[in-house]
C-alpha cells in the first residue's frame, strides 16, 4: 500500500477541503456569535456542504491555548470541550422548530491525541467539560441532527469519546494515511500487560478487540466506512449525511450512533459477546419484571 | 500464552452435598480466588474445573483439592475456580469460607418486600 | 455475604461490588443479572494470559427502594482494577436499557400512579475506565452507556455512587459527571486523568502522585463536595450510601434535572463561567478554591471528621437550580 500525504495536524485544512469554497463562518452558528478569545484549540462554526448549512467541529492542532498550558497539538481542554457543547446547544436551537428533514448536519472532524491532562484541569473538573459534549451531542443526535465524524488523523481514546464516538457515522482515513484510531499504542499495552510486542502483533490478527488502527475499529464496528480518497471525504460526508437523514426521518435510531455501531461489530463478526449478554439479560428480566413492576 | 485449566475428580468418603443450589464466594484480585459451587449429580463425586494464570502446580493443585473434598465429605457438587496468583494461605481459606457460604441456608429472602 | 443487616454497618470502601449491590436496595429484594452461575466471563482475557471472572468484574441486576425498582451496576475495582471491556460494557449498557424497559412497562400498568413506580438507575463506580486488553471493545462500550444516559433524560433518574478505594477515571469519569445526582463518601474520587498519568505530564514537582493528601485534595469527595461536582456527601457505610439514595427517590422526578452539572445550555455557559474563574484564581491547590467559596481555613477542612465538615463547609454557590 502506497503511503499518502497524512492529514494529521491539518483540520483547518480539511475544513476548506470538504465543504462549499467560501462557504466557512468560524464562531457563527444560527444567531450566537463565539468569543473568538475562548477555546482557541477547538474551531466551530457553520459552513455549506452542497449548498447545505451544516455545524462543524473541529480541533486546530497548531494552536496554543495561552491560558491552559496543556492544550496544544489538537488536545481538547476544559474551555475548549465547553465551546464544542455550545457550537452543539446552539445548533440544536438554531433548528428548533424545524422538522427533521431539515435539521442541519453537524460534521465532526477528528484529529485529537487527548483530553486536557493537567492539575487544574482536574480541580476544576476537566470529566465535566468532555462529559457535556458528549451529552450534547447525543440530544442533538436524538433530536434529529445528522452527525457525521470523519477521522482525518489521530483519534485517541477519551478524546475519541468525546469528538467522534458518539456521531450517528464514523468515517476514517484509510491507514494509508497514518490515521490513528486507539485507547493506546501496542507498545504501551505491551508495557503493561507484559506481554511480547510481536506476540500482540500477531494476536491481533485473530482478535481485533485490542489492537491499534482503523482496519481493528472497522471490524468491531467502530468505523462506518473507510475513506481512500481524500478528495472523497466531501461527496462521502454527504452520502453519510443524506442516509443518517432518511432513517431519521423513517423513525430508524437506533440503527444509528453507539447503538448501531453495537450491531454492526456483531454483523462484522468483531463483538459477539455483547449481544448474548444482553440476550441473556432480557430473559432474566423477563422472569422477574412482575415482581418490580408491582411491587 | 492462554490461560491453564485443570480438571479433577475426587471421591470422599459418606459425601454429602452442599445446602445451597449454588454458591458463589470471593473476587478474582490479585493475589486471590472465586469459587463456584453447584449441586450435581455426580454420584457422589466431586468435579473441579481450576482456571489460573499460573502453571506448573498442576499437580499441588490436586492434592489440595482432594484434601479439601476428603476432609469435608464434598460430594455431588462441581467447583470451579478461577484464580489469579493466590498463595496457599489464600486457597485453603477462600475454599473453607466458601464451603461454608454454600451450607448456609437460602438466604431467608423476603418475597413480599 | 453478610447478611443484609450487616451489610448496612460495612465500610463501603472494604466491601466488593456484590455486597454493596445487595446493601443498596431494600432488604432481599436484590436478583442479580448475568450472575457467577452464568459464566459469562470475557472471551478476550484468556487470549492473553490474563484471569478471568464469572461476573467480568461488574456485578448487574435489580432491587427495589420502596415499590420502585432500581436497576444497579456495581464494578469491582480488585478485579483488572474496576476496567470495562466487552462483556461487563455490555452489561452497564444493559442494565440501563432495562430500566428504560421497566420505566415503559410501568406507565402502562400503573398509568395513575407510575410516578411512585418510577425505575432508576444507580451505578457503582469503582474503575480506571477502558479495559486495555480488550480496549477497542472497552471503548465502544463507554460511548454506549453515554448514549443510554441522554436516553434516560427525563425519564428516569440514574445516580452515581462513589466510594471506593479505585475511585472513577477515565472514559467512566465522564460518564459519571453525565448522571443526574452524584453521592459521594471522602474516600471516594472522580477525575478524568489520573494522578500518575498528570504526574508524567506535569512533573513531579507540579504534582506528586505519591502524596495521598494531594491526590485526595484534587479528586476526592470533599473537594468534589465544595465544587458541586457531587451533591451529596456521604459516611463510608453502605448504609449510609443507602439511607441518602432513599433520599434521593424522595425528590420529585421534575426536580431531579436541578442536581445536573452537565447537559444543557445552561450548565455548559455555568460550567464556562467556572472556568472562567479558574483562569482569575489560577489554582495550584484544591485549597485555593476552597477559599475561593467562603473558607477561610482550608487546611482545617481536610482533616476534619465527616461531621465536622459537613457543620463546617462552605460550598460553591450554583448559578442555575
Amino acid at each position: 500500500m502506497e503511503m499518502e500525504q497524512t492529514m494529521i495536524g491539518r483540520g483547518r485544512d480539511a475544513i476548506d477541503m470538504i465543504f462549499d469554497d467560501s462557504s466557512v463562518q468560524e464562531n457563527e452558528i444560527g444567531n450566537y456569535q463565539f468569543d473568538s478569545e475562548i477555546g482557541p484549540g477547538a474551531v466551530v462554526g457553520t459552513a455549506q456542504l452542497e449548498g447545505q448549512a451544516v455545524t462543524f467541529i473541529a480541533s486546530d492542532a497548531q494552536a496554543i491555548n495561552p491560558r491552559f498550558n496543556v492544550v496544544y497539538f489538537g488536545i481538547i481542554g476544559l474551555e475548549e470541550a465547553y465551546k464544542m457543547a455550545l457550537s452543539v446547544y446552539h445548533t440544536i436551537e438554531a433548528d428548533k422548530d424545524k422538522p427533521l428533514e431539515q435539521k442541519r448536519a453537524i460534521v465532526l472532524i477528528v484529529d485529537t491525541p487527548g483530553n486536557g491532562p493537567g492539575k487544574v484541569e482536574e480541580i476544576m473538573g476537566m470529566n465535566k467539560s468532555t462529559g457535556s459534549y458528549q451529552l450534547a451531542l447525543a440530544e442533538a443526535r436524538k433530536a434529529g441532527h445528522p452527525i457525521v465524524a470523519m477521522v482525518i488523523g489521530r483519534a485517541i481514546s477519551g478524546a475519541f469519546l468525546c469528538h467522534g464516538l458518539q456521531a450517528d457515522h464514523i468515517l476514517s482515513l484509510a491507514k494509508n494515511f497514518g490515521t490513528m484510531i486507539h485507547v493506546m499504542p501496542i507498545t504501551s499495552i505491551s508495557r503493561i500487560t507484559k506481554i511480547d510486542i510481536e506476540r500482540l502483533e500477531e494476536l491481533s490478527k485473530g482478535n481485533p478487540v485490542f489492537a491499534a488502527g482503523v482496519d481493528f475499529f472497522y471490524k468491531l464496528g467502530g468505523v462506518e466506512e473507510k475513506v481512500e480518497k481524500v478528495e472523497d471525504m466531501r461527496s462521502l460526508i454527504k452520502k453519510h449525511i443524506d442516509e443518517i437523514r432518511a432513517l431519521k426521518v423513517a423513525g430508524n435510531f437506533e440503527k444509528l450512533g453507539p447503538w448501531g455501531r453495537g450491531t454492526l461489530g456483531d454483523e462484522r463478526g468483531g463483538r459477539t459477546s455483547r449481544k448474548v449478554v444482553m440476550k441473556l439479560m432480557d430473559a432474566q428480566y423477563e422472569a422477574v419484571a412482575e415482581k418490580y413492576l408491582n411491587a | 500464552m492462554a490461560l491453564n485449566e485443570m480438571k479433577f475428580e475426587f471421591k470422599a468418603e459418606n459425601p454429602k452435598s452442599i445446602n445451597k443450589g449454588w454458591s458463589h464466594f470471593g473476587v478474582v484480585g490479585s493475589g486471590d480466588m472465586e469459587i463456584l459451587m453447584e449441586k450435581m449429580d455426580l454420584n457422589g463425586s466431586v468435579q473441579v474445573k481450576i482456571v489460573t494464570p499460573v502453571t506448573g502446580f498442576d499437580n499441588v493443585w490436586g492434592m489440595v483439592m482432594e484434601k479439601f473434598i476428603r476432609s469435608s465429605n464434598l460430594g455431588d457438587v462441581y467447583i470451579e475456580i478461577n484464580d489469579n496468583n493466590a498463595t496457599p494461605v489464600v486457597v485453603s481459606m477462600r475454599l473453607r469460607q466458601a464451603l461454608a457460604d454454600a451450607n448456609k441456608q437460602e438466604e431467608e429472602v423476603d418475597e413480599d418486600a | 455475604m453478610l447478611k443484609w443487616d450487616e451489610l448496612q454497618k460495612a465500610n463501603f470502601t472494604d466491601s466488593n461490588a456484590r455486597a454493596r449491590a445487595y446493601g443498596l436496595v431494600d432488604k432481599g429484594t436484590f436478583t442479580e443479572f448475568v450472575s457467577p452461575k452464568d459464566k459469562l466471563s470475557s472471551p478476550h482475557l484468556p487470549v492473553l494470559g490474563e484471569a478471568i471472572e464469572f461476573d467480568d468484574g461488574i456485578v448487574t441486576g435489580v432491587g427495589l427502594i420502596g415499590k420502585r425498582p432500581i436497576f444497579v451496576v456495581s464494578q469491582e475495582g480488585k478485579f483488572i482494577g474496576g476496567a470495562v471491556g466487552e462483556v461487563g460494557g455490555a452489561k452497564m449498557v444493559k442494565t440501563i436499557k432495562l430500566a428504560l424497559r421497566a420505566y415503559e412497562d410501568v406507565k402502562k400498568e400503573h398509568p395513575d400512579s407510575y410516578e411512585d413506580r418510577l425505575p432508576a438507575v444507580v451505578i457503582s463506580f469503582e474503575t480506571g475506565g477502558v479495559r486495555l486488553h480488550e480496549a477497542n471493545a472497552g471503548l465502544l462500550a463507554h460511548a454506549e452507556v453515554m448514549d443510554q444516559i441522554q436516553d434516560a433524560r427525563g425519564k428516569i433518574p440514574v445516580i452515581t455512587i462513589i466510594g471506593s478505594k479505585v475511585g472513577c477515571f477515565g472514559g467512566m469519569g465522564f460518564v459519571a459527571a453525565a448522571t443526574d445526582v452524584v453521592i459521594m463518601s471522602e474516600n471516594g474520587r472522580l477525575g478524568l486523568t489520573g494522578p500518575e498519568v498528570i504526574e508524567q505530564e506535569i512533573g513531579k514537582d507540579e504534582f506528586d502522585a505519591g502524596d495521598k493528601a494531594l491526590v485526595f485534595r484534587t479528586t476526592g469527595g470533599k473537594h468534589k463536595y465544595i465544587m458541586q461536582d457531587c451533591n451529596f456527601l456521604v459516611a463510608d457505610k453502605i448504609g449510609a450510601f443507602k439511607t441518602q439514595l432513599d433520599e434521593v427517590m424522595k425528590i420529585p422526578f421534575n426536580e431531579i434535572e436541578g442536581y445536573r452539572r452537565i447537559g444543557s445550555l445552561k450548565l455548559v455557559e455555568e460550567q464556562l463561567e467556572l472556568v472562567k474563574k479558574a483562569v482569575e484564581i489560577a489554582p495550584k491547590d484544591s485549597k485555593d478554591m476552597w477559599k475561593y467559596f467562603g473558607n477561610e481555613n482550608p487546611e482545617s477542612l481536610t482533616n476534619m471528621s465527616y461531621d465536622e465538615f459537613m457543620k463546617s463547609v462552605k460550598r460553591r454557590e450554583r448559578i442555575c437550580k
